[in-house]
């Protein structure tokens, strides 16, 4: 027999290292129907007919967030064989208030009390036996991160199970309300199977906003409920959600009296707390996270004594794709005697783009290793709750942050992040957005016009970052005034975890995790697009006749992009560099690493530097330092790499959207360097006024007034709680 | 007086949250009942951390209003 077991439980009870210990790497990821809440299945390890169902971390079955209902409506409606709840066993109080509804679901129902090994430190104990007796159902006690326990407690659930053992707690609440609750599960018996009537005559009870969706009852029969509800209303004086909500709490009270002694009531602040005090300080906060986030870029991609990231980076370009592997293969392929046509599809075209891309994994590797850290111990929803007060002022939330640090390794990942901001259009927009963050890739673009052009001023790679933060800012701020996006943020509430050592396993999974989405771009999109380039750029028609071309002014890539030059002529890309400049702005659809190698490529440079220093002076001579920053800025505005797009569309979940986001990344990048190239130009006299100069002002005036134009204001409260959102 | 107001370290009574239902109902199943006890951490310009039921939550200003101690 197939035995399913739910795994519930709150967020940061250690669920994630539960399901990890269980099910190993035989897990499958997806999203929830409809919405993009992650999935997660498993098989467990030793058992093949018993699968996993992770769900999403919550803290009640109430129908308030997105999380609550995707959980709920599996545990109604696919109702599987048992649920495995674990719960924190150092904040067992407040987990218990889900588990007790978790028991009213009438589903075999194992608990399991994790993070004992804290417990005991802490010098608490909780009687497993006591609380079984009082939840009705069988209680294990585990530490998931050192693997205690975790596979009885999951033998422990396909028993409870397969005798489909279900708990039956009563006497939860007052006298009366059992009562009413009573009486409602006599009218819902005839249209609810006997299992669930509990768990729906609560909810009928709370007048539950989802559950008259479901059950369609009679109108005689909803007078009759109204009027046994109203009756325990009155007598307690308080509406009936709050009636439930506060006899729950009460009666999880006397339980933990019961079955858990804690050694000392705690009133001293925690060490978790005494970190708190500083690190979220009113006036340190700021300079903490930055000084934090210094050292971490430091490490990844600077270029000092103790930057990792960067000597990998630096190995893996100059000797491990510039002589380990491009030696191998020119060893086998010449033993072999290939011609020379494969020859130079293998060597330059494949290997010099995927190496381009591969060369950035150790540096990508540093900065995940780094953040996945800051997020394992505690740090990262800090950070969330120090920035929300800032990004609130344009529109996002505090939330919207950690993708946005992400993205300065990679876009993807980054976007991807972005799953953890609940509410809809938060997250649309931190989408939209978190691809104007300079990502490591687009880091090359920036090296070769400061060294080429701008006479290597850090000035040029600081004001990158400048340019992408305002982008950001400045979308949040237009995009907010629209209809699709006008309500305040969601308003922050967040559990902050204490603090703890991080551990290997999270950080490495973590790290992973992000890592991979980039490294597996190397292996698919971009290795088809250096072969497609590769073609583009070595043929082309001589005299009529289509062949190999031996200059590629001459190649198909340079018809296509004289073809397209046009387009960006308002830009300032005119004259010799106009359709190089259009080629590697296409070719950084590909990989924005890809911009620099295909000017090295365009300028008859075989292989190029990571910037590309061979080619400064060519460079210098065909951009003028106006045409050069519209360059920048626009291919560091643009839509994102083809993976980056994949990710936008995943997690867009919506072709409109989808489109809507890249087409306003393309607008805006187009307008932002159109703006700077003709009203910079003029003022530096390198550009004369013409008609282009009329249409920036128009644009500008444009920008400015969807600025601060009076936005439109939603009829109904700021607040929509009900796409409130709590992360971890 | 709301939350907000509260100094800090020092142990209060929620006595009534107020505002719309699903606020109320929502801010309840994170622990904030009425008679409960709550302690602010730290507070950043109404933005703040709370201790309720041995754990830490962090609130922004709006929600932290609507809490009545
Ligand atoms: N000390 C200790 N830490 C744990 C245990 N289980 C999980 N953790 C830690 O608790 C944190 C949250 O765990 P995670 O699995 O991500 O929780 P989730 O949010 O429920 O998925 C992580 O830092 C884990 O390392 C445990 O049994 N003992
Ligand atoms: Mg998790």
């Amino acid at each position: 027999m197939e035995i399913k077991i739910a795994l519930a439980g709150n967020p940061n009870s250690g669920k994630t290292t539960l399901f990890n210990q269980l099910t190993g790497s035989r897990q499958r990821v997806g999203n929830w129907p409809g919405v993009t809440v992650e999935k997660k299945e498993g098989t467990l390890k030793g058992e093949n007919q018993c699968t996993i169902q992770d769900l999403p971390g919550i803290y009640s079955l109430s129908p308030y967030s997105l999380e609550e209902v995707v959980s709920r409506n599996y545990l109604v409606n696919e109702k599987p064989d048992a649920i495995l709840n674990i719960v924190d066993g150092t904040n067992i109080e407040r987990n218990l208030y889900l588990t007790t509804q978790l028991l009213e679901l009438g589903i075999p129902t194992v608990v399991c009390v994790n993070m004992m090994d804290l417990v005991k430190r802490n010098g608490d104990q909780i009687d497993i036996d006591k609380l079984s007796e009082k939840l009705d159902c069988p209680v294990v006690s585990i530490s998931a991160l050192k693997g205690q326990g975790t596979k009885e407690a999951a033998l422990k659930a396909i028993k409870t199970a397969q005798a489909h053992q279900v708990p039956r707690m009563d006497k939860v609440y007052a006298k009366n309300v059992e009562a009413a609750l009573e009486q409602i599960e006599a009218i819902l018996s005839s249209s609810v199977d006997n299992g669930m009537l509990r768990w729906y005559s609560i909810k009928v009870f709370e007048r539950d906003e989802r559950i008259h969706e479901i059950l369609k009852l009679k109108e005689n029969e909803k007078k009759e409920i109204e009027t046994i509800i109203q009756k325990v209303e009155n007598e307690m004086d308080d509406d009936s959600e709050s009636i439930i909500t506060s006899q729950r709490y009460d009666h999880i009270g006397q339980i933990v009296q019961y079955a858990v002694k804690k050694k000392s009531e705690k009133h001293a602040l925690s060490v978790s707390d005494k970190i708190d005090k500083i690190v979220t300080n009113r006036i340190l906060a700021l300079p903490i996270f930055i000084a934090i986030m210094y050292v971490v870029y430091t490490i990844a991609m600077g270029s000092t004594s103790i930057s990792i990231g960067t000597m990998g980076t630096d190995w893996a370009n100059d000797v491990l794709f510039g002589e380990i592997v491009p030696n191998f293969f020119d060893g086998i392929l010449t033993s072999l005697h290939v011609n020379d046509v494969l020859y130079g599809l293998i060597m330059d075209g494949i290997l010099g783009g995927v190496g381009a891309v591969l060369g950035f994994v150790p540096q990508i590797l540093v900065l995940f290793i780094l953040l996945s850290v800051m997020e394992d111990i505690g740090y990262m929803s800090r950070v969330a709750f120090i920035m929300d007060r800032i990004f609130r002022r344009f529109g996002l939330s505090g939330k919207s942050f950690i993708p946005m640090l992400v993205a300065t390794g990679c876009g993807v990942p980054g976007i991807m992040a972005s799953r953890t901001i609940e509410q809809d259009r938060d997250r649309k927009m931190t989408i939209m957005t978190t691809g104007f963050i300079p990502c490591g890739a687009k880091m090359p673009i920036i090296g070769l016009f400061a060294g080429a052009v701008f006479g290597g001023s850090s000035l040029v790679a600081t004001s990158a970052f400048v340019i992408g933060i305002a982008a950001v800012i400045l979308s949040g701020i237009m995009l907010k005034k629209f209809k699709a996006f006008a309500g305040e943020p969601a308003p922050f509430v967040m559990e902050l975890p204490s603090y703890h050592l991080p551990s290997l396993g999270n950080v490495v999974r973590a790290t992973w995790e992000r890592g991979w989405s980039f490294i597996k771009r190397a292996g698919s999109i971009i290795l088809l697009s250096s072969i497609v380039l590769w073609f583009l750029q070595g043929f082309g028609f001589t005299d009529g006749q289509f062949g190999m071309v031996a200059d590629n002014n001459t190649s198909l890539l340079a018809n296509i992009g004289n073809a397209l030059a046009w387009i960006f002529a308002p830009l300032g890309w005119i004259g010799d560099m106009a359709w190089k400049a259009t080629v590697a702005t296409f070719t950084g659809l590909i990989a924005k690493e890809e911009v620099v190698n295909t000017f090295g490529v365009l300028y008859n440079f075989a292989e190029v530097s990571e910037e590309g220093n061979e080619i400064w002076t060519l460079i210098a001579r065909d951009f003028t330092p106006i045409a050069a920053y519209s360059f920048m800025i626009f291919n560091l505005l643009c839509a994102p790499c083809f993976a980056a797009m994949g990710a936008i569309k995943r997690e867009m979940n919506n072709p409109k959207w989808t489109l809507a986001a890249i087409g306003y990344m393309c607008v805006f990048a187009y307008v932002s360097s159109l703006i700077v190239y003709q009203l910079g130009g003029l003022i530096l006299g390198e550009v004369t006024f013409s008609i282009w100069t009329i249409v920036a002002l128009a644009l500008l005036a444009g920008i400015l007034y969807l600025l601060f134009r009076p936005g439109y204001k939603p009829k109904t409260e700021a607040i929509d709680i009900q796409k409130i959102s709590i992360a971890k | 007086m709301p939350l907000t107001f509260a100094q800090l370290n020092q142990e209060y009574v929620i006595v009534r949250i107020t505002g719309q239902d699903k606020v109320r109902a929502h801010l309840r199943n994170l622990g904030f009942v009425e008679n409960e006890k709550v302690s602010v951490i730290q507070s950043i310009q109404g933005n703040l951390i709370v201790s309720i039921k041995g754990v830490r939550v962090a609130l922004d200003k709006s929600l932290a209003n609507r809490i009545m101690i």
